[in-house]
């Protein structure tokens, strides 16, 4: 049901939240040997920094903010996903707009301040692989995922896309999280302790 | 019927125009990519067989799962068939525009009107509006609303998509006045 409004929303400047989530049922024709559901949630957010200059202190706001957004994204995600042990693979992005740097987009999800928390809430250990960029509203972002514990896992190299139909506006932000029960549906690009060595000598033709 | 995939958006709208709302305003989108059915077939003169063998189905999938992802009573709902582009429209209306299809949500809503519909051709990841209006008085002008998706890889040019849309409330600060105060 629907909760009343949460008193955090004024405070970091919430527009709105959006999720998308897929399962694929067959891929190529056939059906995945493990289903993996795929979410991502995108909060839409004041850019706190619009209309100041490029020496301006980031850290009071995004010490503020980003836990906020860390909590409020994940809990969403874990609801979406089944619960936080489905999850086996995340990422994070963020679109600033175009009255802000990319820079603010990189405060709010580069810093222990929201990635520490995200790796925290989805009880992972890898660092988080991630998407930025400033656009106009209505941009897709291409979100990458990697395994939450083990990031080198071949199979689990995936990603989702993120778009808010509305957002961000100039002065707006758009930070994601997302996250996977599972690998692509049909990996078999084998992984690193199955890959031959592979350099230019090992190889018979390598373009010159 | 072949399922590619299950796409649900939500979209909780928490400020319009500046202002929060009292309550998050909530609208939620269940989109099934299916293979067209008269895919490859030329110019199929009756659909019939075609809608009576998927439109059902399609719409218990879909009214459940819509409903599920919203987490409230709808009051407002809409819904889509996106023809990949070696489909005619004509396939995608086929299975939405049939009772067997849209009965299936109006059962679960407790909903009497018809379903405003989008229907339309285009390639993967092609954005679509999906029109919604009032379950039980397409008249209600604070329900007449849209909501805006996109698939990033539906439909294929064999695919259709096909959508419910849900919505918990009417349009976030609606204030116009209704349709009575003008007759």
């Amino acid at each position: 049901m629907q909760e009343r409004m949460d008193h955090f929303d004024e405070s970091i400047g919430l527009r709105k939240l959006v999720l998308y989530r897929d399962v694929v049922l067959t891929e190529a024709g056939a059906a995945p040997a493990q289903p993996a559901r795929r979410a991502s949630v995108a909060a839409v957010i004041r850019n706190p920094w619009a209309g100041t200059g490029p020496t301006a202190d980031l850290s009071r706001e995004q010490k503020r903010i980003a836990p906020v957004l860390a909590s409020l994204l994940t809990g969403r995600l874990v609801a979406a996903l089944g619960g936080v042990d489905e999850i086996e693979s995340f990422g994070k992005a963020a679109i600033v707009g175009t009255a802000g740097e990319i820079e603010h987009a990189g405060a709010l999800i580069h810093t222990p301040y929201f990635g520490n928390l995200v790796r925290e809430f989805l009880q992972g250990e890898s660092i988080i692989c991630f998407a930025d960029t400033r656009a106009e509203a209505g941009e897709t972002l291409v979100v990458p995922l990697w395994h939450k514990t083990h990031a080198s896992t071949r199979s689990h190299y995936q990603t989702i896309s993120a778009r808010v139909s509305d957002a961000p506006r100039a002065d707006e932000i758009v930070v994601v999280a997302a996250a996977s029960t599972g690998p692509r549906p049909h990996p078999r690009i084998g992984d690193r302790m199955t890959d031959p060595v592979v350099t230019t000598e090992t190889l018979e033709v390598v373009a010159s | 019927m072949s399922v590619r995939k299950i796409v649900t958006v939500v979209e909780e709208i928490r400020a319009e125009g500046g202002r929060a709302l009292d309550r998050p305003a909530r609208i939620a989108v269940v989109a099934a990519v299916i293979e067209n059915p008269w895919a490859g077939q030329g110019f199929v003169e009756d659909l019939t067989p075609g809608i009576d063998a998927h439109a059902s189905d399609l719409g218990a999938l879909l009214a459940p799962a819509v409903l599920d992802a919203l987490e409230a009573p709808a009051e407002a709902y809409g819904k889509a068939a996106i023809v990949g582009l070696d489909g005619e429209i004509e396939h995608g209306s086929g299975l939405i525009h049939t009772l067997k299809f849209g009965d299936h949500f109006r059962k679960a809503a407790n909903a009497t009107t018809l379903l405003p519909a989008v229907e339309k051709r285009g390639p993967a990841g092609v954005v679509f509006d999906i029109p919604l209006k009032h379950i039980t008085d397409a008249t209600i002008r604070s329900h007449h609303q849209t909501v805006e998706v996109r698939l990033s890889d539906a439909p294929h040019p064999n695919e259709i998509v096909i959508a419910l849309a849900a919505a918990a409330q009417g349009r976030p600060q609606q204030r116009l006045a209704p349709l009575s105060t003008e007759q």
